[in-house]
């Protein structure tokens, strides 16, 4: 009865780490891209729509980090 | 919609004196597009009308009133037009008008602002010198002394000391910094001046005045009056904004259009006699267009289509809003499938399944319907039409949800009157559905069930991107073309959604969604070497994958090699991309219940206030309640909002949409203050 809960724990907390750490990743990527898509729109606005494109690219990551976690959750 | 409008490249030509006439005509029809000319042996580019400068003056002078009032054409909704020749017969007299009741006044109060700045620097000057209590007479005009009236940073006086004891210094404080008036032997004046230097000095010029108390208020009146006169003259440039606010941008509309014609021999080319001028109008118009051109005594052809003709985006009323959304990544080729068409299908619906929420969507709603009143300009229109669609889409989806403001159902051993405000009366709301929401996406079952159709959606999704690639690469390049560059990721996409589906049967989802057999205890993914027994693990879904990858692989190498080397190989690692951007339509259930917990948790925290154990503080819950949902809301409309908008840039244009095309800016203007 403790061991299943101190593994159900352990998933969650691995649940959050997948999520948290993928989410410090896609920031950090993100930072540079978005501060370079925001220059590139002041010289020209019509780079806005691939600016935003660029910007959210490694936001997929996140996504990888919630798919994980929803695997971790569900599938055991 | 889905293409452009069709368009025809045509030569106008005709003899030169009817070039003007040809202008007028023109510029009234708004229907073509002209194309920069390029000068040849007979041809060179003509030269603009002699009216020309006369006319760019005046423009620039109307132009400058109206920058001056503030008058934005597109916020007003003229009350009466003008009929050209109105304005032709009383322009002279109208610029002559405004040059006396505007110009002038501008200027006046321009020269109003120069001299209340003199007389405040005079009374920075003044002011100092009075708390310093010395008479101006005193303060000057001496020859055996040396005086030194200014500012310094730092108290002086020790210095002095050192040099002499013979001196007098006089100080007081004013806005932080120190007014001293030193008075000393003309021999040491040298000396004290450099001392004074290292203090940070700043001389002030002593002026002629008797008694600084009646000079300060002298000034001080003077200033006032100024004052009083400005506002007056401003009152009265307001009245006259008021007035003839549609006369001025009539005007100007006018000598806009003037200076268009007159500058149109710049975009056309003349010889001796005559004149040529090349440009786009759309198919359907032509014929009228002859007509009308022949009649005038000018001649008309169709020319072969070289180079690329403009883009018109026509698409029915309602999907037209959209093409915000679509010309903010690229405008559509002439000849690419124009996607507006499904951006206006799928973006309400994305933004709809992740906001997803009674309450908030008629927020969205209902705060697009109100700012639609106040920006007026065409572009925000749009916007806020795109706004008004995505907040229907979230109230539809919310009630699908059952989520007014959060959740009234979620799991663990809570009451809906608990956990929300209104949580009675929307358990009451649902009681068709025995009290539970028609889909509920916060417990297990629904999160899997919506984490599965995400990745159904974009499997779908990314499939069509690709059809729609096909047929664009089709037209532009050929059959073999399309097959080797979009058909082979057709299989390849296909063949990954057969291990998707494959996995998902292995670990259980299809039995669990109650649509397939319990696959028992299988390893998820059959890996030869990798995994013991992985025999168990083939379903036929694995087993329709193997052909999809295969007839993927080899057409990608026969499109690749060629053009790439063998190292094109490699690319076909890009397959995992696609796997990627299939996950990536994950979001549409992630980003939705990240706000729905928030609301929650907002909700539950509002309500422990409000109906506690102990003491309850009413007021304090509802502050909680409203700024969080106000929080919430303004995250709820950016976050679902790009989102879905990256959805349709990043995963689906790119699959066929290249964009890099011209708008079609027909030479003429949309006239609003002036009728034909």
């Amino acid at each position: 009865m403790v061991e299943d809960a101190l593994a159900k724990g352990l998933i969650a907390v691995g649940a959050g780490l997948a999520v948290g750490l993928a989410g410090i990743g896609a920031g950090l990527g993100e930072s540079g891209i978005g501060a370079a898509a925001v220059g590139a729109t002041a010289e020209d606005r019509g780079f806005f729509g691939l600016g935003i494109l660029f910007t959210v690219i490694p936001e997929t990551i996140v996504i990888f980090g919630l798919v994980i976690a929803f695997i971790l959750m569900f599938a055991f | 919609m889905l293409k452009p409008e069709r368009m025809v490249k045509i030569s106008v030509v005709g003899p030169k004196e009817k070039l003007a006439e040809t202008a007028d005509l023109l510029h009234r029809l708004n229907l073509v597009h002209i194309e920069e000319p390029e000068e040849s042996e007979y041809f060179r580019i003509g030269e603009p009308h002699p009216e020309a400068s006369v006319v760019s003056r005046a423009l620039v002078q109307m132009r400058s009133f109206i920058s001056h009032l503030k008058l934005d054409p597109t916020k007003i909704v003229p009350r009466r037009k003008f009929r050209e020749s109105e304005i032709e017969a009383q322009l002279k007299e109208k610029l002559d008008e405004y040059q006396q009741l505007i110009g002038e006044r501008i200027e006046y109060l321009r020269s109003v602002d120069e001299k209340i700045a003199s007389l405040e620097e005079q009374l920075n000057q003044i002011e100092p010198l009075k708390r310093l209590g010395i008479p101006a007479k005193l303060l000057k005009g001496y020859k055996t002394l040396s005086v030194f009236v200014g500012f310094v940073k730092e108290d002086p006086t020790e210095k002095f000391a050192q040099v002499t004891s013979d001196f007098e210094v006089f100080s007081t404080e004013y806005e932080k910094e120190l007014v001293v008036a030193v008075f000393v032997k003309a021999e040491y004046g040298d000396e004290f001046l450099r001392i004074l230097q290292e203090c940070g000095y700043r001389e002030i010029q002593v002026p002629d005045v008797e008694d600084f108390e009646a000079k300060i208020s002298e000034i001080q009146k003077e200033i006032e009056s100024l004052k009083a006169r400005k506002e007056q003259v401003e009152k009265e440039i307001e009245e006259v904004k008021v007035k003839e606010a549609e006369t001025l941008l009539a005007i100007e509309e006018y000598l806009s259009s003037q200076m268009d014609k007159y500058e149109l021999p710049l975009r056309t080319l003349v010889s001796k006699y005559s004149f040529v001028l090349v440009g786009y109008i759309p198919a359907k118009s032509f014929n009228e267009f002859k007509a009308k051109m022949d009649s005038n005594g000018v001649a008309v052809e169709v020319l072969d289509e070289e180079g690329e003709p403009p883009t018109k985006l026509s698409n029915p009323v309602g999907v037209r809003n959209f093409e915000l959304l679509t010309t903010t990544f690229g405008i559509p080729r002439y000849k690419e499938i124009d996607p507006t068409v499904f951006i206006a299908i799928f973006f309400p619906i994305f933004f709809g399944m992740m906001l997803g929420d009674i309450g908030y969507g008629l927020l969205v709603t209902v705060l697009s319907l109100y700012l639609k009143r106040v920006f007026k300009t065409e572009g925000w229109q749009r916007m806020l039409n795109i706004g008004v669609y995505a907040g229907v889409m979230s109230i539809v989806f919310g009630f699908i949800y059952g989520e007014c403001f959060g959740p009234f159902i979620v799991p663990g051993e809570y009451e809906p009157y608990q956990i929300h405000f209104i949580g009675s009366q929307l358990e009451h709301l649902y009681e068709f559905h025995h009290g539970h929401p028609i889909f509920d996406r916060v417990e297990e079952m629904g999160v899997k069930i919506l984490l599965f159709a995400t990745i159904l959606i974009g499997i779908a999704k990314i499939l069509f991107g690709f059809a729609l690639g096909f047929y664009n690469v089709y037209v532009e390049h050929g059959f073999k073309e399309a097959v080797l560059e979009k058909l082979s990721w057709i299989l390849g996409v296909l063949g990954l959604a057969m291990i998707i589906f494959g996995f998902a049967y292995n670990v259980g989802v299809f039995y669990q969604l109650g649509v397939g057999p319990d696959p028992g205890n299988v390893p998820p993914l059959p890996l030869p070497g990798l995994m013991e027994g992985w025999q168990a693990g083939l379903n036929m879904y694995y087993i329709a994958a193997l052909p999809l990858l295969v007839i993927w692989f080899i057409l990608f190498v026969m499109g690749e090699v060629p053009k790439m080397g063998a190292m094109g190989v490699i690319l076909a690692v890009e397959l995992l991309t696609w796997f990627g951007q299939i996950m990536s339509y994950a979001r549409l259930l992630a980003i939705g219940l990240s706000s729905v917990y928030i609301a929650f948790v907002i909700n539950f925290i509002g309500m422990k206030i409000i109906d506690p154990v102990g003491i309850s503080i009413p007021i304090l819950g509802a502050i909680i309640l409203i700024i969080g949902h106000v929080g919430n809301l303004i995250l709820g409309i950016l976050d679902p909002g790009l989102q879905s908008l990256r959805l349709h840039y990043v995963e689906f244009f790119t699959k066929f949409f290249e964009g890099g095309g011209r708008l079609y800016e027909p030479f003429g203007r949309i006239k609003r203050f002036i009728e034909e």
